[in-house]
């Protein structure tokens, strides 16, 4: 009877499927657009600069990417919840403090450890406000970065740490198989991410809590664990990202990673992962950090200064919204 | 009526055939990997009420977004008025005098009454100010108009308001707009028995002042009484269009919108019923139920009668974990089980499907197949990590038994309101729950899939699990159920055995609070 309708659900396929561009950018744009995007760029700063397209050079866009990479994966998972993690930066900063003093004192391994723990418990603290105290994730973030911020620069007393070990400072030139230990890392963490999110339980419940928080929460999963995870993972990324840092400036720095919220959030946001949570991929968010630091190097390369720079950024991010917003919008309506 | 509108509409003159008021011609449309519309054409009328059926996904949605504006056709044409049209976005409808109102109402919680009703065309003073006194003053006369005496104060904050009431400001806000087309998808699909009566009353009110509308339902007894004509879309074609006189019965129409002759909507009752499995005693919430006491057997159907806000979706979610309870005990089996959280409910075999499916019961930015496996997830893999053969074999196996027919691996909000019920039953049936509390399962799907979620209702029933069914749809009840308890003002007032079934009965017990209380507020239909 009823059990044979199949022509109400599958409407008859478009008839003539010649090739529309405006079609095919709506439907593929956010998945393809950046990548594009990324290639124009490399071979605009490739004919333009001589020196862009040299090993070198690349080894180095490879390890200024690295730390914000490491981070942006990190914001990954709180953006992924529907929240923001706006504390990056001063956990970069307190862990790179922590980390200097412990590896100063007591060696590599135990300085990496407590360079972890320090991020962890950061996120940790970051998620029981959010999921506890039912404070906004901007306004606790926001809070937060001023707190660890603070306790950095009286942990250094506000001047650097140094006399970290030699062993772990050089890791940030060392090469493996021609690649920089730094680009090895933020791989390392790439690889993490993207297993935790695509293939673990607790990944899959980031995108359905971030998704519908209340669908999800019928669902019988406990909102607040799976948020504060996020928060932890976010804070050990930073910490992972200030390591790398760390070994690249040979000192713990209570000012480090200041424009690390911003640039990471940009780098999410342009990756297409939604602000509104539950939606894009960590590989996206790849891309969305290869774009930034292209930029940023391939503007060094032509000698603009970079004051400019910050402002190229800016607009930058803007821009990638606003044809975000006006193209592509949000594929899955209210309206049936 | 005669004070928003009289300068505005001539009387309807008498041929009513030479009054093709709004018409659409060969409208094509196209989204990626579909054909929504393929070459509609149709005509309103002057002072008509013009029905559109179809299923989900035959392109009545597309059409009416076109006519309002909201999405621009590939190919066709429209006229107003004999003045071809091309609307470049909803504003331009309306300057044409198309108002539509959604079925997501565009309400503004925190502003009052009367300025969502002036929204966007606001009364001033001296050509600056906003004049809420004039504003509060007009909305008063136009709900006066609407509907007497429902004790709607225009200052009074909208977000308080019953979902029948801000679709009454939906309406009132086209009256302003002296719209000559009203423009209605499904606005009785949120409103319970009588409130749909009132809204009916209403439409025919405004058709003899000469408003055109087109009406947009899946409930075909609606259409059958108040359309002039009926247009039955199927798979973005127009399949008829019919003086409503020349349908004989719902089923014809049904026949026409499914392509085929329907056979019974409703599945026999499940006749094996085994112990009580489930009982709840007492149940009280401050402020939203008290005492609420009820049973269910094994492989029992019992339904949940009232009006909207009567109480029924607060006592199921307190029963599931989802909201708090003061006081009164839950039985499963025999056994006093305590329930904190939804985590608990399902632990126990409790599954809930929650009145609204694309709020709180899909994920619609995830795939098909994990919002099938969501509430089950953990039992899918080893060490926290998700097998995702495994998963897509058990929701694929699952989807095959609910007859799911969209695509598992496409995001849940890209399918049809019949198939994401699908969706959130399915997650149920995986975390193989016992005892099954439905809350408005058939609201806004069509009537293929309604009759495919009374099987499966009939189908889990006789497989032994214990359905509590709540709804509004008094057919429903009395074809589906057992035992229907009647709830009014968060209380139990009568429980009828199917033996005893009787509409007047079953209403009397979803009004008695409001009996006892303020008999004069029935009068006006609940509005």
């Amino acid at each position: 009877m009823v059990g044979t309708l199949e022509s109400a659900d599958k409407m008859s396929p478009a008839k003539g499927d010649r090739f529309k561009p405006l079609a095919f950018f709506k439907r593929y744009g956010r998945e393809i657009g950046l990548p594009v995007i990324v290639v124009a760029l490399t071979v605009l700063f490739a004919a333009n600069s001589e020196v862009f397209l040299s090993l070198a050079n690349f080894r180095n866009i490879g390890v200024s990417a690295a730390a914000l990479a490491a981070v942006s994966f990190g914001q990954t998972f709180a953006i992924l919840t529907a929240g923001l993690d706006l504390s990056v930066g001063s956990i970069v900063a307190l862990v790179s403090i922590v980390g200097a003093i412990v590896m100063r004192d007591h060696g590599v391994p135990a300085g990496m450890i407590a360079s972890l723990v320090t991020g962890a418990s950061v996120g940790l603290v970051n998620g029981i406000v959010i999921t506890r105290f039912k404070v906004f994730p901007f306004i606790a973030t926001l809070a937060m970065m001023s707190i660890v911020s603070g306790l950095a620069l009286s942990l250094s007393g506000g001047v650097a740490v140094t006399g970290v070990p030699a062993s772990f400072s050089d890791l940030a030139y060392e090469l493996v198989l021609g690649i920089p230990v730094p680009v090895i890392i933020a791989l390392m963490v790439l690889l993490i991410a993207f297993v935790v999110l695509q293939y673990t339980v607790l990944g899959r419940r980031i995108y359905a809590v971030g998704g519908n928080e209340e669908a999800a929460r019928l669902s019988g999963i406990q909102i607040g664990v799976v948020k504060v995870a996020a928060y932890v993972f976010s804070g050990m990324c930073a910490a992972v990202g200030s390591i790398i840092l760390t070994a690249r400036v040979a000192s713990g720095q209570p000012s480090l990673g200041t424009t690390l919220p911003l640039e990471s959030v940009a780098a999410v946001v342009l990756g297409g992962i939604s602000l509104f949570g539950g939606r894009g991929s960590v590989v996206g968010v790849a891309f969305g950090v290869l774009f930034v630091s292209i930029l940023s190097n391939g503007l060094n390369l032509l000698n603009v200064p970079s004051y400019t720079q910050m402002m190229v950024i800016g607009g930058a991010l803007i821009l990638a919204v606003a044809l975000d917003q006006a193209f592509i919008g949000s594929r899955v309506g209210r309206r049936g | 009526m005669s004070v928003v509108r009289s300068e505005a509409m001539p009387a309807p003159a008498p041929d009513r055939n030479e009054l093709q008021f709004v018409v659409l011609s060969n409208l094509q449309k196209d989204y990626p990997g579909v054909r929504a519309l393929g070459g509609v054409s149709m005509d309103l009328r002057r002072g008509e009420v013009h029905a559109l059926v179809g299923e989900n996904g035959a392109g009545k949605s597309t059409l009416i977004r076109i006519l309002s504006g909201d999405v621009q056709p590939d190919g066709g044409t429209m006229s107003v008025g004999g003045e071809t049209v091309v609307f470049a976005g909803p504003l331009d409808a309306r300057k044409h005098g198309i108002v539509t109102i959604f079925q997501e109402l565009m309400i503004v919680p925190e502003l009052s009454v009367a300025e969502n009703i002036f929204l966007g065309n606001e009364p001033e003073s001296l050509g600056l100010f906003y004049s809420r006194h004039s504003a509060e003053r007009m909305a008063a006369d136009i709900l006066e108009m609407l509907a007497k005496g429902i004790g709607l104060r225009p200052s009074q904050r909208a977000g308080s308001l019953s979902t029948a009431q801000k679709q009454l400001i939906e309406i009132a806000r086209a009256l302003v707009l002296r719209a000559p087309v009203l423009v209605m998808d499904e606005p009785t699909a949120a409103l319970s028995e009588n409130e749909a009566v009132a809204l009916r009353r209403l439409i025919v009110r405004l058709r003899s002042e000469g408003t055109s509308i087109l009406y947009v339902s899946h409930r075909l007894d609606e259409v059958m009484e108040i359309a002039d004509r009926v247009t039955v879309l199927r798979g973005g074609e127009r399949i008829a269009t019919s003086d409503i006189g020349a349908i004989t019965n719902t089923s014809e129409l049904l026949g026409l919108m499914i392509g085929r002759p329907i056979a019974q909507l409703f599945p026999p009752r499940n006749q094996d019923l085994g112990e009580v499995v489930f009982s709840a005693s007492n149940l009280t919430r401050q402020g939203a139920f008290e005492n609420v006491s009820f049973d269910v057997r094994a492989g029992e159907v019992i339904g949940f009668a009232g009006l909207v806000g009567a109480g029924r979706t607060e006592v199921m979610r307190a029963i599931f974990g989802a909201d708090g309870l003061d006081s009164g005990e839950i039985c499963k089996n025999g056994r006093v089980i305590s329930i904190h959280n939804p985590r608990d409910a399902i632990a126990s075999g409790i599954a809930y499907l929650p009145e609204d499916r694309k709020d709180q019961g899909l994920v619609l930015s995830m795939s098909g197949i994990e919002n099938i496996v969501m509430a089950s997830l953990e039992s899918s893999g080893f060490a926290g990590f998700v097998s995702w053969k495994t998963v897509g074999r058990s929701a694929q196996s699952v989807a095959d038994k609910l007859h799911f027919r969209g695509q598992l691996d496409a995001m849940a909000g890209t399918a049809s309101g019949g198939n994401q019920q699908k969706l959130v039953i399915g997650k149920w049936v995986l975390t193989h729950a016992d005892i099954l509390i439905f809350d408005e399962p058939t609201r806004g799907i069509d009537v293929g899939a309604k009759a495919e979620v009374y099987r499966l209702i009939h189908r889990l029933a006789s497989e032994g699990a214990a359905v509590i069914l709540v709804s509004s749809e008094l057919p429903e009840l009395m074809n589906v159920c057992h035992r229907i308890y009647a709830m009014s003002g968060g209380r139990i007032f009568d429980e009828i055995p199917q033996e005893e079934f009787d509409e007047q009965r079953i209403l009397a017990g979803a009004f008695a609070a409001h009996m006892a209380a303020k008999p004069a507020t029935i009068d006006a239909g609940a509005l």
